[in-house]
């Protein structure tokens, strides 16, 4: 088990963002998130990574408890951030540098594996660029090689193709099955649900705060009482129902 | 730019004060009488006045009679008079400056006349003697500058600059921190969850942040000693260092605001702002005798205000031969940096959000 989460609790003042909420994600697999607006998805990785207080619940990540200065566990993880997380002052291949640096401290094992990651985002072109030159596509690709230049083992995708297009989602989509297949386990947090049914092994349906089901997108189908024709959003609505949320 | 612009104004201020500083001669009226003819005093005047010596005589002088003497201190065209009746006697109209230094001039005549008179009484050989020693007296007290140096109270106004100038570095500090906190940015939020250890971090994010404000800080001495020609002295190497500790305080405390405030980023530059200027002006940057209002009334505050210490350290090199003072501000400046950054460290280290 890569993951272990149990009983996990994480108030913000009298609202309960995380509800005894348990999680594991076993290795090597793919393994995705989904919820409406404000079931938790964002809190529950933030938590998991040790980023924020907890007021109940126990994390263990590789079979170690998690701490903000579990060094070693994070030198394993990778991150890709809701919000792009790179500096506009840095080009393409500085920010990627940055960050890989954080993790990598051979220089050249560093260059190799930070050309690397260029090539596998499709960034070759824009090495030079700074961010603010960049479109949102190729924003996002840039955000992916600053959490993954390091080739971790673990790698956690928060909603990582919003506001992207069909052909950059894609691409995104195919370089995070490459990355499986390369051995990394994947926790994927989305609110597209085609992305999760192409690319995900194992689903999680969050809302407010609780594990709703959890399950392949058969067993899924099976506990929300629809037929095998039935897509994963027809799913997520029959388990989460239709009334709008706010955020 | 702002010291810069600030100490440009500064100087065009007080580019006059030295030159308004200059003595001013008394106007002394004298009661011409039989008994001021008579008396040595007549001669002891003639020897401070200006009729004798424009450029360095004290006094200039008026004999009249009482009612003339009456009418121009009325008019306030003499700060006093001396009236001869059986001894000197000083009439003034009100205090002031000038009527002080006509009161110390009367009674050290009154009693070194008494003195003398005494000691003749005693042993009339003594005359010569006394005459010498009269004449020498002058030579016993030379005003003497340890370092050459001459008292100037302007140089306090930009001594205060500059150590607002290293306070402004909290702003920079604070920088540093909120781009390490993952509550304040993206950016940050990423490199907390990179295996990187918080000090080093915090480390080497200051050391960067102390290379550049300090180049900022040397460029302003630049400015107020060769282009606003305020003097520092000449002693170099204490003068950068004490910009550097000044520099590196500046940091440390905008880091620590920066850490330990859980505000918005916009509330913390507001707190920040207010209390550098607050320092500035307790270090005498508006107003300069509040310095040593302070150091009178509570001499502690003076130690704990960093920007007086900076500004004093500055004086001390200016004006005193000895370290001694210097190394005491150099001393409390690197207090307070390593308390300030220990602070800083001890508030981020294991630190998680309650929300991001």
């Amino acid at each position: 088990m890569i993951i272990q989460v149990k009983d996990l609790v994480k108030k913000y003042g009298d609202l309960v963002a995380l509800d005894h909420f348990n999680l594991s994600v076993n290795e090597g697999e793919v393994f995705g998130l989904l919820g409406p607006n404000g079931s938790g998805k964002t809190t529950a990785i933030n938590c998991i990574l040790a980023l924020l207080t907890i007021d109940n619940g126990t994390v263990e990540i590789f079979d170690k408890p998690m701490s903000p200065d579990a060094y070693d566990i994070k030198r394993d993880i990778g991150i890709v951030m809701q919000n792009v997380a790179v500096f506009n002052e840095l080009t393409v291949f500085e920010n990627i540098n940055y960050f890989c640096g954080l993790y990598i401290t051979d220089k050249k094992l560093r260059a190799t594996l930070v050309d690397e990651a260029i090539e596998f985002v499709g960034l070759n072109e824009f090495r030079k660029f700074y961010p603010k030159k960049l479109s949102g596509g190729l924003l996002r690709r840039l955000n992916i090689a600053c959490g993954i230049a390091h080739k971790p083992k673990l790698i956690i995708l928060d909603e990582p193709t919003v506001a992207v297009d069909p052909q950059s989602r894609n691409n995104i989509l195919e370089g995070i099955m490459r990355l499986n297949e390369l051995g990394a386990t994947i926790i994927y947090t989305s609110h597209y649900m085609e992305e999760v049914e192409q690319i995900c092994s194992r689903i999680m349906i969050m809302d407010k705060g609780k594990s709703v089901a959890l399950g392949t997108k058969e067993e899924l189908r099976a506990l929300a009482g629809l037929g095998e024709a039935a897509s994963l959003n027809d799913v997520f609505l029959e388990l989460t129902g239709t009334e709008l949320r706010d955020q | 730019m702002f010291p810069i612009l600030l100490g440009t104004l500064f100087n065009l201020a007080f580019s006059n004060l030295n030159k308004a500083e200059s003595f001013v001669k008394i106007n002394l009226g004298i009661i011409d009488n039989t008994e001021y003819q008579k008396s040595p005093l007549k001669m002891t005047i003639a020897f401070v006045s200006t009729e004798n010596n424009e450029q360095n005589g004290m006094f200039r002088v008026t004999l009249t009679d009482v009612a003339g003497a009456d009418e121009l201190l009325k008019n306030n065209k003499i700060d006093g008079y001396i009236l001869m009746n059986k001894g000197a006697t000083l009439v003034v109209k009100q205090n002031g400056l000038n009527q002080s230094i006509l009161k110390s001039f009367l009674d050290d005549y009154n009693q070194s006349s008494a003195t003398y008179a005494s000691i003749l009484k005693s042993d009339p050989t003594k005359y010569q003697e006394l005459l010498l020693n009269s004449a020498n007296r002058l030579d016993f007290l030379k005003a003497s500058s340890s370092t050459n140096a001459n008292p100037d109270t302007t140089l306090n106004y930009f001594y205060s600059l500059i150590a607002m100038a290293c306070l402004y570095g909290g702003f920079m500090g604070m920088n540093e921190i909120l781009s390490i906190q993952a509550d304040m940015s993206s950016q940050a939020a990423r490199l907390n969850l990179a295996p990187v250890h918080k000090m080093r971090v915090l480390v080497y994010d200051l050391l960067a942040a102390v290379a550049v404000h300090y180049s900022t800080i040397l460029i302003v001495l630049a400015y107020v000693s060769f282009v606003l020609k305020v003097n520092f002295g000449d002693k170099i190497f204490f003068i950068m260092l004490l910009s550097l500790l000044g520099s590196m305080t500046g940091l440390a405390f905008g880091a620590f605001v920066g850490a330990a405030l859980k505000k918005s980023e916009g509330v913390k530059i507001g707190i920040l702002t207010g209390v550098t200027m607050s320092l500035s002006f307790f270090a005498g940057m508006m107003y300069v005798d509040i310095k040593y209002m302070i150091a009178k009334a509570a001499p502690i505050m003076a130690y704990i205000n960093p920007a007086n210490v900076i500004t004093d350290g500055f004086y001390s090199l200016y004006y005193y031969d000895t370290y001694s003072r210097f190394f005491v501000n150099a001393g409390i400046l690197c207090v307070f940096i390593f308390v300030l950054c220990f602070l800083t460290y001890m508030i981020l280290r294991r630190r998680r959000y309650a929300s991001i």
